[in-house]
């Protein structure tokens, strides 16, 4: 595919007439616009980070920029940039009181301080997420006429699965669906079957099950007997044959590397223990997988280093007139120009944090007032154990297992729901990884030579780390705003983030973290977990401490309805206020549950489709 | 840079004893040179001399008795102020392909480096990490073992 030729200049933008602007090449805008391409439209894209990563050559800077990195953070593989920044973990300080955390790029204002990321680069986020692909349960859009909490969908889940389907196909998940039965209604049909097999299951998951399986837990008067099972997975894995009646009786056909050339990578999972932040043979879909798809049409081309900076409608019509973007030649440089782009269409697929603070810094707060509110994370409550036995731990895919039973249930009146990872990367999210044992081994313990090895054996590959993702419920009071007061180096507002953590979500963090307790009993583990006052995410709820993580799934900052006073979008993601306006991605999404985001989303954007079609038709 | 080829070795012989990994093995790594460079050019070729020298003598007085060799190296090298840093450091860039910054009281008493910062030596250095081998596992990223093998038992014994 001749990628690097659809990368093009403001020139020729200037030039061509195009159907749809879509802004942001990550997952979303790279499914509508490969979708809208492949039916003929002229779809142009604009994407605020560099686009060098369509080449082979250029995912591997990226990986040589993560080998060297210090820190290997999710952002580890892109080198700073002012033009176009984005949140890193390292940057995040805890909150001083009475004032907002303003020295990096997400201006924090509290009470919770948040370590979540984006990336925005080519792909946007999909470059360094897990990919972990459970899809929502049906019970999660009637969750407020269910249990009181959070909000209905406008949609029903039997409305998503087709694209679901579609999502599923696009992304190639590896799984197995006999694993995903928690949900009291019917999720999947009788003899669906995911494109590939699931991923074997870790020699750690097995060291886990063999202990937990069966283990009962009484919640809100019903029993649960848990259960480790795999998660789907977009990684590349073995097709499985029964997919072939969903696929015109073929084979599902892994998606190897991007590359302007053919290369013989990314065709199965090898391994390589690094989902997050980076996968080294592209064996894990990210968003340039279906990007590439669409660039191959010729339909579509795309702009890099331009960001959006303001959408302008027109007063008559109240439809969006163009679009100004800022265009930087340089990562080093704040020399830009402005530029203003118009299309019939207009898409932001920027995530839900920029779209919204776009969105905010054009002055278009929606008529509902609900722009950049209802923001949601997965929050997580880490906890990690010693396990009796080597347990081979670092191997494998970050995540093949975990515990899915406590997703869903009559307990969701009073607390949330979450699901537990197993991690087989070890302590690492939650201490710093292998590197932290080697100096504590070497300066602490004074161990050198064999002693050293064995102790590197004994403090890792023992590791047990169970990753809670905590459900959390949309609430207006926890928003993306802007000040003109913080502004990047374009002069384009910077993020500024309200949350709180609900106390409906706490009650589940601390449940999660006895059950931890509990599970560690069983597996004669010792418990290492603490949770140091001095840590930004630091939260006290009934007497104890805990370190809460941000789990990047942002969502829910312009929230999907029924009607223009309650949502910002409609069921196909389009703006209530500016008819020729899409905002996709999270964003959209009333609630999260117990899901990764970015299957739903992206059999969102799917359904979303449909509708633009109807609209380019008219 | 100019290697003088018996220090090389030496520096490789100490590092077997430190490591507890076979030269064969080091080198195998292909950052033998790397590592001697990166100590030479931080802390400067006279320091590295007199850690070298301390490991001879060390040798010397061990007379192949791994128990003395063992005891020795604590005596004259670990727990010596200027050369148990740098020792120290050794080790971690064989385990982990970084060097780290060095003690501030070292800093003062023997001079600061403007290359003294933690830094990984190169992305090779990451991915030739000794402490992956140690736990029949691999660097995050690199020299993976191939689908599925993660589903198996660790072939780890103790040494």
């Amino acid at each position: 595919m001749r990628h690097l030729k659809r990368v093009v200049t403001h020139q020729t933008v200037l030039e061509k007439e195009y159907d749809v602007v879509v802004v942001g090449s990550g997952i979303s805008g790279s499914i509508i616009a490969s979708e809208l391409s492949q039916k003929g439209y002229k779809i142009l894209i604009l994407e605020a980070g560099p686009g060098k990563d369509l080449t082979l050559a250029g995912y591997e800077k990226y990986l040589n920029h993560f080998y060297t990195a210090t820190s290997k953070d999710n952002n580890a593989p892109y080198k700073r940039n002012p033009n176009a920044p984005m949140p890193r973990s390292v940057d995040v300080k805890k909150k001083e009181p009475g004032k907002p955390n303003t020295d990096s790029y997400l201006v924090q204002n509290g009470p919770f301080i948040s370590d979540f990321t984006y990336s925005r680069v080519v792909g946007g986020t999909t470059m360094h997420f897990e990919s972990k692909l459970p899809r929502m349960l049906p019970e999660d859009f009637n969750i407020l006429s269910t249990y009181g909490h959070g909000l209905d969908w406008p949609i029903q889940y039997k409305d998503l699965m087709p694209y679901y389907r579609k999502a599923e196909f696009e992304m190639g998940v590896s799984g197995d669906v006999s694993t995903q039965t928690f949900s009291k209604q019917k999720a999947y049909a009788d003899d669906y079957v995911f494109p590939m097999q699931e991923m074997p299951p870790s020699y750690l998951d097995k060291c886990v099950a063999k202990d937990v399986d069966g283990a009962e837990v009484k919640l809100a008067g019903e029993t649960y007997a848990l259960k480790i099972r795999t998660f789907p997975q977009g990684r590349n894995g073995i097709p499985n044959k029964n997919y072939k009646k969903f696929n015109n009786g073929e084979l599902f056909t892994p998606v190897g590397a991007v590359s302007e050339h053919q290369v013989e990578e990314g065709e199965r999972c090898q391994g390589n223990n690094n989902c997050t932040p980076i996968c080294p043979v592209q064996a894990k879909y990210d968003g340039r997988k279906t990007l590439a798809k669409a660039l191959g049409t010729g339909n579509v081309d795309i702009l890099p280093q331009t960001v959006a900076s303001r959408v302008v409608i027109d007063p008559n019509t109240g439809k969006v007139d163009q679009i100004i973007y800022k265009s930087y030649q340089e990562l080093d440089s704040e020399e830009h120009t402005t530029g203003t782009i118009k299309a019939k269409l207009f898409v932001l697929a920027a995530n839900a944090v920029e779209n919204a603070r776009l969105m905010l810094a054009s002055g278009l707060n929606s008529s509902s007032d609900q722009m950049g509110r209802n923001l949601m994370d997965h929050p997580y409550i880490l906890t990690w154990a010693l396990l009796p036995e080597i347990a081979g731990t670092t191997r494998g895919t970050i995540c093949t297992s975990g515990i899915s039973d406590l997703r869903n249930g009559d307990f969701r009146s009073k607390q949330a729901a979450f699901a537990v990872d197993i991690h087989n990367d070890g302590w690492g999210w939650a201490t710093g990884g292998a590197e932290t044992n080697l100096l504590n081994i070497v300066d602490n313990q004074n161990k050198f030579g064999k002693d050293l090895r064995n102790e590197l054996v004994h403090q890792i590959s023992k590791q047990l780390l169970l990753a809670n993702m905590v459900e959390m419920m949309p609430d207006p009071k926890n928003r993306i705003t802007v000040d003109p007061k913080y502004v990047d180096r374009l002069g384009n507002p910077r993020p500024i983030v309200t949350m709180e953590i609900p106390e409906y979500t706490m009650e589940g963090i601390s449940f999660a973290r006895q059950l931890s307790k509990s599970i560690f009993q069983r597996l004669g583990a010792e418990d290492h977990s603490k949770y140091d006052p001095m840590d930004y995410g630091y939260l006290e709820y009934k007497g104890e401490g805990y370190a809460i993580r941000g789990g990047n799934h942002l969502a829910g900052t312009h929230i999907m309805g029924t009607n223009a006073d309650n949502s910002v979008v409609d069921r196909n993601q389009k703006s209530w206020d500016h008819k020729n306006l899409y905002l996709v991605g999270a964003g959209s999404m009333p609630t999260i549950g117990t899901s990764n985001t970015t299957l739903t989303l992206a059999a969102l954007c799917f359904m979303s489709v449909d509708e633009m079609v109807k609209d380019l038709e008219a | 840079m100019d290697m003088n080829k018996e220090q090389l070795n030496v520096f490789l012989e100490m590092s077997t004893v430190l490591t507890a990994f076979s030269e064969y093995e080091l080198k195998g790594t292909g950052q033998l040179e790397a590592y001697f460079n990166t100590v030479v050019e931080i802390v400067g070729q006279g320091i590295m001399d007199e850690l070298l020298n301390a490991f001879a003598e060390v040798k010397k007085i061990a007379n192949n008795n791994e128990a003395i060799l063992n005891k020795q190296l604590r005596f004259q090298l670990l727990s010596n102020d200027k050369l148990g840093p740098i020792t120290r450091n050794i080790i971690k860039m064989w385990f982990i392909g970084s060097w780290y910054q060095l003690p501030n009281a070292w800093r003062e008493n023997y001079g600061e480096s403007q290359k003294d910062i933690t830094f990984v030596v190169s992305a090779n250095s990451f991915i030739e990490g000794l402490l992956w081998p140690s736990i029949d596992s691999h660097p995050p990223g690199a020299k993976a073992p191939g689908y599925g093998t993660w589903t198996n038992k660790p072939q780890i014994t103790e040494l």
